[in-house]
């Protein structure tokens, strides 16, 4: 197609213009003209963000509450940005929106400076964690070890793993089916408080459950 | 032109090795009603409460049928009935700053909503419908892909 359309027009006699015209419809038509439509909605936590939408031919930004776009063709642009209408959000995707799974539980356990002994407040959190996995039949379990930026990157990836395999450790001596436990070191690659290289941040150095 | 599609075979080759083994199981189905079948290589199975997703898989809904899947980043995504999708790739690994999440929406209606790669790598996530690329910078949207 591109190349048909960078050839000089004025090359092109009217009936290859025509011709060529009709093919494109034609292809266009075997295509199916499938419509695509992206609408952009806030998340759990009511935050609203972006999301660009791209053909061969185009792009549109999508940042506000309700904003929409549809597509027919990889070769058309999006359609100018519009606001969806509350009533056809239901219409379209209302057994989509029933079917979300629930916001996963979070929980954040922190230890004793260079060991893996929970601190006082986080053993606490242990019977807290089974009791959830037990109320919402949890499916998975991901218990991950994080570090700060600072100190040797091998000694702070083993510690938090051995942080981790430790909390894994507890919950199944609580009762917790090991099959559903994923754990993880993360080391200082998924900070809750973003630093630079080389600073020290107590709150970084932690193991998260994440229950869904 | 031989020796460049060599070294392009080899650099694909050496791409695909690096990438997490294709055993790691990528996430689950959260919630379903209805039928779902999960299509992976040459088997075709069906799709229940905590069956475990592998990279590649294709989760087609039925009617009726609907389905939400959660990723281990925490990214979510439902399908409503008669819906495809393809987890056409996906790496979180925060220890190694490997992320990549891309997705394929074949047909029908879908919900998605952002995970931790969206936060650590934002250029990482790509969702695809048949004609159109969507980035996306942490959030939900809904997609209908009309047959």
């Amino acid at each position: 197609m591109n190349r048909f359309i960078s050839t000089p027009p004025s090359r092109l006699s009217g009936a290859t213009v025509l011709g060529l015209a009709l093919l494109w419809l034609f292809l266009m038509m075997l295509s199916g003209c499938a419509k695509q439509a992206v609408i952009l909605m806030p998340d759990r936590d009511g935050h609203v963000g972006k999301a660009e939408v791209s053909t061969t031919k185009g792009k549109q930004t999508l940042d506000k509450e309700g904003d929409t776009t549809s597509v027919i063709s990889k070769n058309f642009s999006p359609s100018s940005v519009t606001t969806a209408k509350p009533a056809d959000i239901q219409k379209t995707f209302g057994e989509v929106l029933a079917i979300e799974p629930p916001p996963a539980e979070t929980f954040t356990l922190f230890f004793e400076t260079g060991t893996t002994d929970l601190t006082a407040e986080s053993s606490e959190k242990i019977a807290a964690i089974i009791q959830s996995c037990q109320q919402r039949g949890a499916i998975s379990v991901s218990v991950s070890g994080h570090t700060d930026a600072t100190g040797s990157d091998q000694l702070n990836d083993q510690l938090a793993r051995d942080r981790a395999e430790q909390v894994k450790k507890l919950l199944v001596e609580q009762g917790l089916n090991p099959d559903l436990i994923t754990v993880s070191s993360h080391g200082k690659g998924n900070p809750a408080y973003p630093t630079p290289e080389g600073v020290a941040e107590p709150r970084n150095r932690r193991v998260v459950v994440i229950i869904h | 032109m031989k020796t460049s599609h060599h070294a392009f075979l080899m650099a694909v080759l050496i791409s695909c090795a690096a990438q997490a083994a294709p055993s790691d199981i990528i996430g689950h189905i959260q919630n379903i009603q209805g039928t779902a079948t999960i299509e992976r290589g040459n088997t075709t199975l069906p799709g229940i409460k905590g069956t475990a997703l592998y990279r590649g898989d294709r989760i087609r809904t039925g009617k009726p049928g609907a389905v939400g899947i959660v990723l281990t980043d925490d990214t979510s995504v439902s399908l409503g009935a008669s819906s495809i999708l393809t987890l056409n790739d996906y790496d979180f690994d925060p220890k190694e700053g490997k992320f990549s999440l891309v997705m394929r929406m074949l047909k029908g209606t879908f919900s998605y909503i952002s995970g931790q790669i969206v936060k650590l790598s934002p250029d990482a996530v790509q969702l695809q419908t048949p004609d159109a690329t969507i980035a996306v910078r942490g959030t939900k949207l809904l997609i209908n892909v009309e047959e």
